[in-house]
């Protein structure tokens, strides 16, 4: 068990993941709680250990979105606009019908924001389909008109979502005062359906087979137009997720909402290990790219590094992870190749 | 070693570090609770140097207190390099869960960072705001321009410089600010009064500086006919551009803020007047109050007023010295030299 746990592909990214949590613990020094009195470690708390994954949880959720795009040879440029919108039209809505019972605010709101994810992914797909457009060049335009929308829609005002929606996306679940355990859980969930559409049904090796070779997938007989909009679709429904999430968790939409998350949700599916060229991609991973990611971010703070060096920082460590994962994948392949020849 | 073996080992150490450093439980305190202030200061962006010269006053009262009452105050810089509501919330959480004393904050969007505010304050953290307040939030006190009363200041300058007659532009900013919508109102409203003035438009942008002069440049090139342009921020007066590219003799420009690199505007008389925000009493003044409340239990009033600080060719001898004062090193030496 240890061994397939240690063998695993997700055994390298979990490692730096540790091994960074190990230096931030040992490192970070310690305060003493405001209300408590009790001397707390600065990351090794029950508090900052949630917020970083609720921190990661909005890309998170948007990157196995992404990352099954990319398994299928695609890429997602308009996440960030489709998180804004769903977010700005749901806001929208919910403040138009005034007051209402909590659970239709809520149910009706994610209705709107997955409603919203899931247009917007199908015109993705169709566009990209359709036109037989290269998918950058799609979303990279969708992703200016979706914005565009959100910004027209709302006259770029920041529209407060009803307390309800907020109670339960901040709910703390019996976890104490200020822990708010649910935009990670949903991350999870998101995750654990990802991996196993990917892993265990026929439409995931679809998303696998097209992503490996378009004419090949095509000439064994795979509906390679609907598996690109399908891919597209999953995308534009996990934007949808998050936005509800993250409009929700802090209480309000923006048009300018997630504007430049569409990198990072790219660069947790990379740091994933998924292939820009398609065929390879996991769902886990890419939820351990973006807490990886998140982490980082985390860590220039915990540490106190210079706040101007974030960015260089940020990206000198997307390199060195993709270059780990990299070698892990070379020495894995080298491991088997021999394994054969003997 | 093998590949393996190497990530076997890494993650022996991983885990063996862990477990060294202890579960997720605070241990209890054996001496008594620091003294120290710990304030930290999240501005909108670290790429704005309005929100530096406000680090710099923050740092300086610092000092000053540290020194004056032997109480170690410290300033944790956590602003984004970009402006991002939610980036905010997530580190205001983030300092209240690495023992920040106090946080002090200037909001990119009010509703974003009312609820992180609010749990900061519920775990015994007290916030206060300034330059961009979340009135709707439990902070103890805003420091900060009356917004209205700014964009108004704006356009009675901006028509004093025009005669009363002409046609105007206003450079807004960031459209999600709900300060710089407020000031956008003001200079509305004062328009109301000049019946010889119209505004053209309302002209959002980045708030960098490069995206500001090219929208100005952009917007005048579409409406050659605005003689007069009310900058609710000084964003494109922080490059050299607009000296080139617009003639002074055809059109006036009153800004909001009053940095070094704005000077020469003033100088040149493309922008007679600037109103400056002393952003370095941002970070100063509000650091004093903080201080106030949480060290010496003392009352702060919940809104405290900033007065804009008027720059004409009149007194900037005297405002270019201020600014070299609060720290800027960039002040053109030329207006250092001037007699007031």
């Amino acid at each position: 068990m240890l061994r397939r746990v240690l063998t695993s592909p997700q055994a390298g990214l979990v490692a730096i993941i540790l091994l960074l949590g190990a230096v931030l613990t040992a490192t970070a020094g310690t305060h003493v709680d405001q209300r408590t009195g009790l001397l707390v470690n600065n990351f090794l708390n029950s508090y900052t250990l949630i917020q970083t994954a609720t921190d990661a949880s909005f890309f998170a959720i948007m990157a196995v979105g992404a990352t099954i795009v990319i398994i299928a040879g695609g890429i997602d440029l308009s996440v960030g606009a489709v998180y804004a919108l769903a977010g700005v039209a749901t806001a929208m809505v919910l403040r138009g019908m005034g007051s209402t019972d909590p659970i239709t605010a809520v149910l009706l709101g994610l209705a709107i924001s997955i409603g919203i994810g899931l247009l917007s992914g199908a015109i993705n797909g169709a566009l990209v389909v359709g036109l037989d457009v290269h998918p950058f060049i799609v979303t990279l335009g969708t992703m200016w008109i979706l914005r565009g929308i959100a910004f027209v829609s709302s006259g770029a005002e920041s529209i407060l979502l009803p307390r309800p929606v907020t109670e339960v996306a901040k709910a703390s679940l019996g976890l104490g005062d200020a822990l708010y355990p649910v935009p990670m859980l949903v991350m999870l969930v998101i995750t654990v359906l990802g991996s196993v559409f990917l892993t265990q049904t026929v439409g995931g090796r679809r998303v696998f087979a097209v992503g490996g070779s378009q004419e090949a997938s095509r000439f064994s007989g795979v509906p390679v137009g609907r598996v690109k909009i399908g891919v597209f679709v999953l995308s534009g429904f996990t934007a949808g997720v998050a936005a509800f999430m993250g409009a929700s968790f802090y209480g309000s939409a923006s048009c300018a909402d997630a504007t430049g998350y569409e990198l990072y949700v790219i660069a947790s599916a990379v740091v994933g290990g998924a292939s820009l060229s398609g065929g390879k991609g996991s769902a886990v991973n890419a939820l351990l790219g973006a807490v990886l990611i998140v982490l980082i971010r985390q860590s220039i703070r915990t540490l106190h590094f210079d706040q101007n060096y974030e960015w260089i920082i940020i990206g000198c460590a997307i390199i060195m992870a993709v270059v780990f994962d990299q070698a892990s994948a070379r020495f894995a392949t080298r491991r088997l190749a021999a394994a054969t020849r003997r | 070693m093998t590949f393996r073996g190497m990530r076997l080992a890494v993650m022996g150490v991983a885990i063996g570090l862990a477990a060294a450093c202890g579960g997720s439980s605070p241990a209890p305190v054996s001496q008594p609770a620091a003294r120290a202030l710990k304030i930290a200061v999240i501005a909108k962006s670290s790429t704005n140097p309005v929100f530096l010269s406000a680090r710099t006053g923050a740092e300086a009262a610092a000092k000053e207190l540290t020194s004056q009452y032997n109480v170690p105050v410290e300033i944790v810089w956590m602003t984004p390099p970009t402006e991002d509501g939610q980036v905010q919330a997530q580190r205001i959480a983030q300092a209240v869960n690495e023992g920040a004393t106090a946080i002090l904050v200037s909001c990119s969007d009010a509703g974003k960072v009312t609820g992180a505010i609010d749990d900061a304050v519920a775990r015994g953290v007290p916030v206060m705001t300034f330059d961009s307040d979340a009135p709707g939030s439990k902070r103890f006190a805003f420091y900060g321009v009356d917004d209205i009363k700014t964009g108004m200041a704006v356009m009675d300058e901006l028509a004093q410089q025009m005669n009363g007659k002409g046609q105007v532009g206003i450079l807004a900013g960031n459209q999600n600010a709900p300060n710089l919508r407020k000031r956008v109102e003001g200079v509305k409203e004062a328009a109301a009064k000049y019946p010889n003035m119209k505004i053209v438009g309302t002209f959002y942008h980045v708030e960098t500086p490069q995206d500001a002069a090219a929208e100005v440049i952009r917007a005048q090139n579409a409406y050659p006919q605005i003689n007069g342009w009310a900058f609710i921020g000084g964003w494109p007066l922080f490059t050299q551009a607009l000296l080139t590219d617009l003639d002074p003799k055809k059109t006036k420009i009153v800004s909001v803020d009053g940095l070094p690199a704005e000077l020469a505007y003033v100088e040149k008389g493309l922008a007679p007047v600037l109103l400056a925000q002393p952003t370095y009493l941002w970070g100063y003044e509000s650091t004093k109050y903080i201080f106030d409340k949480v060290q010496l239990k003392k009352d702060v009033p919940e809104i405290i007023p900033m007065d804009l600080v008027r720059v004409s060719k009149d007194n900037l001898g005297t405002w270019a010295r201020q600014l070299q004062t609060w720290g800027f090193t960039d002040v053109p030496e030329a207006y250092l030299k001037l007699e007031k």
